[in-house]
């Protein structure tokens, strides 16, 4: 089965604001594994998809839920007329065929999942698949990415120290505010004033950040709010649709933010 | 003997004379009645005079002597825009209420006569308002005294309605009892407070504190120390004030009810953060001279409003409705501070006065080093200079900033060592230092959030009223290896109340670890669903289990039908009661100041409010014990009652005190959570130490017992879990509780967040 699919071919959007493409092509190097750590939104997805087209290598993403089983990453025998055929599962293919895979928020899958990576990620850089009878050596151009919240992080879900430390870190905060803005203008077509409007709502936010608001509003909000003034809604609508509103549903906590954003406006 | 006024000689007996001939006689009225006069001839026609003089005899003759007189002189002489109406009908006032309540209280209604004529502005409502006081002055004149000397609070909300009601409500309340009436007209009452500031639409520090915080966090990214600032007892206006690192808001904004106090309160706390995050160190005073030193305020003012508007335009629209400053009328100095004040704010402004117009030039000139917080200074300086120069009156001690939102700037000054300041500009900062001094010797009560003298009172019962007895329980005789019946008595000992804000406050402290558990909540409360595999039915196919069913198929043996999944939601169902150690070691300090109790009652104030959020049925009980007939027990929060201020106000009013006899507060336990219905019941005991009484000589003893009550509970279903404070207790904790289900915390300190986590972990067992 070929990957053609996952190839990226066109240049997908990324901004840099820090040496994160060099660590990443560094990494990529050696093959080391990449942790991505960061507030949701702020564009990791975007720069993994950005450094598979950079290093011309397909993509293969999961995105981790409490269901996943280790068999879902690696594969099962399903059934067929002729009998039982061994499928692979995405991250065997992407090991065997030497893509990058890149499992989006790790922490949400169960713990006994996340063990079937740590063959993969240390020296032996192997998968085995006990059901299939089969030890599948990685691919010289498989690497291993994945993104991990830490704001979510607490004594219910967090990930094993085993699994923490085999993985390099790519440390995600929010762009500064001449880039953010630049991506903003960018992602949503909205004008340079606008989005450094939305920058500055965008930045009040986070200040409430551990003081009310667990997360600020992510680069992805703003973005949505841009294309709303753009769509014709009124800057104050667009953004209490589209940040306000998701982001607390604590009344107080609205109340304030509501007011700090109005000391953004013009 | 120099004096303008003309002596009538037709009215040869006439008051004036009559007062006249009174005065000399009187060496210590005599200048301040000569120079009163002086004043008042000034102003006004003989006839006048003469309708005041005989005012001022009859105040004399009710005997109100000289601190009334010299008041009533004050008083007409400060209005000078009044006729003499409103004077007449002062002293007709002051006359019935000395009659009725004294020379004292007359007087001191005379002084507050001031804060009136601020707190309303027209005549009638002055006339409503020496009404009240002299129907009070008749039907309680001992409170007149002491609400006189309140006056400035108790007219804060601005409305003369509300005056008229708070003495209604108070004589009502009271209904003739004189020591609830002193203590509602002292505004010692809890009834006052809330009518003073809020019920009559004013909205007050207190109401808006926790919006003001969580607004100026995300304005500039720091969070504010907010303190709220009492009303002066002067007639002059309060205004925001810095301290340090502590902004202070005054307690209630006069004259401003429902959403425009919320704005003013939003002005003022912002620009004082600004102040704080933008703002310079502090300037040196030096040998200022008063007015510069307010010039440099407002131009550091401008300067810092200037900057955050930078960043943040929309804190015009915050600021502007209050810069109503207009280029006309007499320029006293506050006229034009107020002038310069808005032509700095607001671009649009014009005005020609020439002072106005080169402090824009100045600043204007400045704009590309506003960074600079050294512009202020030279500004201010060049600026009081000039001001000083134009012979405009300026007085120090009744200067009050303009607008209304902005503080007293006094915050932004630092004396150089020895103070080389003149004694006007020392006296401007007298109050602010006061207030400061205050402010720290009020620090360390705010720490140890020991309860008010009056539940230190409670606390100690005396030994006849020990409290309801509630039960007797048998207690283990290790010696014998008998149980003793009815050995120990559990008495109920009411709850004091303290105050549930200070759990709050303690709470908002705590924000980073209340936010953590607010998520472990969450956590707990959504999406705790288990995936459940081969399932007769379900919404989805098992895969595998599809798989094996296919390949038995095949393979002619008999296939598992179950082959779906499906997934359930996790029901918890525990009820927890948390018994609470209050023995006197937990009065021990810590480091920061705080007692074990103090860190007891944080860690129980976070897991209450997230069991109240998980909805988890839960009690808290408090307890210590005298010997064995005197085991003491305090319902903070019982399981059929929600969590809220009162079980707040019973936390806050804990004290440590007396011996931990465990075992028994453990079978009291046990009878409090057995009837609960839940599925699992559990008791964590908080303890810091090891069980002990003063009629027991040997500890083991207690802990055997302790042990025994442990064991009863389990077979009862009951689970029980120790969590020990300092290693000190832990070898006891865990023979009594068993080493798995001990937790030992080092550190007092780590308590709140270790307990929240703890339950956590047994809740999801
Ligand atoms: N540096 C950047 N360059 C370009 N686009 C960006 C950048 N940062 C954020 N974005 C924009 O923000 C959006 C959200 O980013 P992305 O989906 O990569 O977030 P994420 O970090 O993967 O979030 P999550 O953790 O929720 O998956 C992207 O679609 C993109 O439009
Ligand atoms: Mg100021």
């Amino acid at each position: 089965m070929s990957l053609d699919a996952y190839r990226i071919t066109s240049e997908p959007y990324y901004q840099p604001h820090g040496e994160e493409i060099e660590i990443f092509r560094a990494a990529y190097d050696e093959r080391l594994p990449v942790m991505l750590k960061g507030p949701t939104g702020c564009g990791k997805t975007r720069f993994v998809e950005h450094m598979a087209w950079r290093l011309g290598r397909p993509l293969i993403t999961v995105a981790a839920h409490e269901d996943m089983t280790a068999a879902d990453l690696a594969g099962r025998y399903l059934l067929e007329p002729e009998g039982t055929v061994w499928h692979d599962g995405p991250l065997t293919q992407a090991v065997r065929q030497g893509a990058i895979c890149y499992l989006d928020e790790i922490v949400e899958a169960r713990q006994d999942t996340t063990v079937v990576i740590h063959p993969l990620t240390d020296a032996r850089r192997v998968l085995p698949l006990e059901k299939h009878n089969e030890i599948v050596p990685a691919h010289a151009d498989f690497q291993l990415t994945i993104s991990y919240n830490p704001g979510y992080q607490s004594a219910v879900k967090d990930l094993k120290e085993s699994t923490k430390q085999r993985f390099l870190a790519i440390d995600f905060s929010y762009p500064p505010p001449q880039i953010e803005s630049a991506i903003v203008t960018r992602e949503s077509g909205a004008d340079a004033a606008l989005a450094d409007i939305l920058v500055a709502i965008g930045q009040r936010s986070r200040n409430l950040q551990g003081h009310g608001l667990d997360e600020g509003a992510s680069t992805r909000m703003l973005i949505h709010a841009g294309r709303l003034v753009r769509g014709g809604l009124p800057l104050a609508t667009a953004v209490q649709s589209s940040i306000v509103l998701p982001i607390t549903d604590n009344p107080d906590v609205r109340a304030a933010l509501r007011a700090a954003i109005d000391a953004c406006m013009p | 003997m120099s004096t303008a006024a003309p002596l009538s000689p037709v009215q040869a007996t006439s008051a004036t004379q009559t007062l006249r001939q009174m005065m000399r006689q009187r060496d210590a009225l005599r200048a301040p009645f000569e120079a009163t006069w002086k004043e008042l001839s000034k102003r006004w026609s003989t006839d006048d005079l003469d309708a005041w003089a005989a005012a001022v005899l009859a105040l004399a003759n009710v005997n109100i002597g000289p601190t009334g007189l010299i008041a009533y002189w004050d008083v007409s002489r400060s209005d000078t825009a009044a006729g003499i109406a409103p004077l007449l009908e002062a002293a007709d006032a002051a006359t019935e209420i000395c009659r009725n309540a004294g020379a004292r209280a007359a007087a001191l209604s005379l002084k507050s006569l001031p804060i009136a004529r601020n707190a309303f502005a027209s005549e009638p409502m002055l006339t409503r308002w020496w009404s009240a006081l002299r129907g009070l002055s008749r039907e309680a004149p001992e409170v007149i005294e002491p609400m006189a000397l309140r006056m400035s609070t108790i007219l804060a909300p601005g409305s003369i309605d509300a005056f008229e009601n708070f003495i209604a409500a108070g004589l009502k309340l009271a209904a003739g009892n004189k020591a609830v009436r002193l203590d509602y007209f002292t505004l010692q009452h809890e009834l006052t407070r809330r009518l003073v500031s809020r019920e009559f639409g004013g909205v007050d520090f207190a109401e808006t504190e926790r919006h003001l915080k969580t607004f100026v966090t995300a304005l500039l990214g720091r969070v504010p120390l907010l303190r709220s600032l009492p009303p002066a007892d002067t007639a002059i206006p309060r205004r925001a004030s810095i301290a340090g690192p502590l902004i202070r808001l005054p307690d209630v904004y006069r004259g401003f009810e429902g959403d425009a106090a919320w704005s003013l309160y939003r002005a003022a706390a912002a620009h004082a953060h600004a102040h704080l995050v933008l703002g310079s160190d502090r300037f040196i005073v030096g040998k200022l001279k008063p007015l510069q030193i307010v010039l440099v305020g407002l131009i550091e003012d401008a300067r810092i409003e200037t900057l955050a508007m930078r960043q943040l335009p929309g804190l015009r629209r915050l600021w502007a409705p209050y810069h109503t400053a207009k280029p006309a009328g007499i320029a006293t100095a506050p006229a034009l501070l107020a002038r310069l004040s808005r032509t700095l704010f607001d671009p649009d402004y014009a005005d020609d006065d020439g002072f106005v117009a080169k402090g824009r030039a100045l600043f204007g000139q400045s704009s590309p080093r506003l960074e600079d917080p050294a512009i202020s200074r030279e500004i201010g300086m060049l600026l009081g200079n000039d001001l000083g120069q134009m012979r405009v009156q300026f007085n120090a001690k009744t200067y009050v900033v303009e607008p209304v939102y902005r503080d007293d700037n006094l915050g932004l000054w630092d004396f150089d060592e020895p103070p080389q300041a003149n004694a006007e500009v020392l006296e401007m900062f007298v109050d602010a230092a006061r207030i400061e001094q205050q402010e720290s010797d009020d620090a360390p009560r705010q720490e140890n959030q020991a309860p008010d003298s009056e539940a230190g009172k409670a606390r100690s019962v005396a030994p006849d009223q020990r409290g309801t007895v509630l039960a007797t329980y048998p207690e283990w005789d290790r010696r014998h290896g008998i149980e003793r019946p009815e050995w120990t008595t559990v008495r109920e000992v009411a709850a004091v109340r303290g105050d549930p804000k200070r759990i709050t406050e303690a709470l908002d402290r705590a924000d980073v670890l209340r936010g953590r558990v607010a998520q472990l909540v969450r956590g707990l409360r959504v999406g705790r669903s288990v995936r459940l595999n081969r399932q007769h039915d379900g919404h989805d196919l098992d895969l595998d289990a599809v798989i094996d069913a296919g390949l038995a198929l095949r393979t002619g043996q008999d296939p598992d039908p179950r082959v779906f999944r499906s997934s359930t939601s996790k029901h918890r169902d525990l009820a927890t009661l948390l018994l609470i150690d209050t023995s006197q070691s937990t009065s021990d300090r810590l480091a920061s100041g705080a007692t074990v109790l103090d860190v007891e009652r944080l860690a129980v104030a976070v897991l209450a409010e997230a069991m109240q959020a998980l909805q988890d049925p839960f009690g808290l009980l408090a307890f210590a014990s005298d010997g064995r007939d005197d085991v003491k027990l305090t319902t903070v929060k019982a399981f059929g009652e929600s969590y809220g201020a009162d079980s707040m106000a019973r936390l806050d009013g804990l004290a440590s005190g007396y011996s931990t006899r465990l075992g028994t507060a453990l079978r009291h336990a046990g009878a409090v959570i057995a009837p609960a219905t839940s599925f699992r019941k559990l008791v964590l005991v908080l303890t810091d130490g090891e069980p002990s009484d003063i009629d027991v000589d040997d500890p083991a003893d207690l802990i055997e017992d302790a042990r025994r009550a442990v064991m009863n509970l389990h077979a009862r279903g009951i689970d029980s879990f120790g969590v020990v404070l300092g290693s000190a207790g832990i070898t006891a904790a865990s023979r009594i509780f068993g080493r798995g289900n001990t937790m030992l915390v080092h550190r007092v300190e780590d308590l709140p967040s270790r307990l929240s986590e703890l339950y956590f972990r047994l809740a999801r067992r």
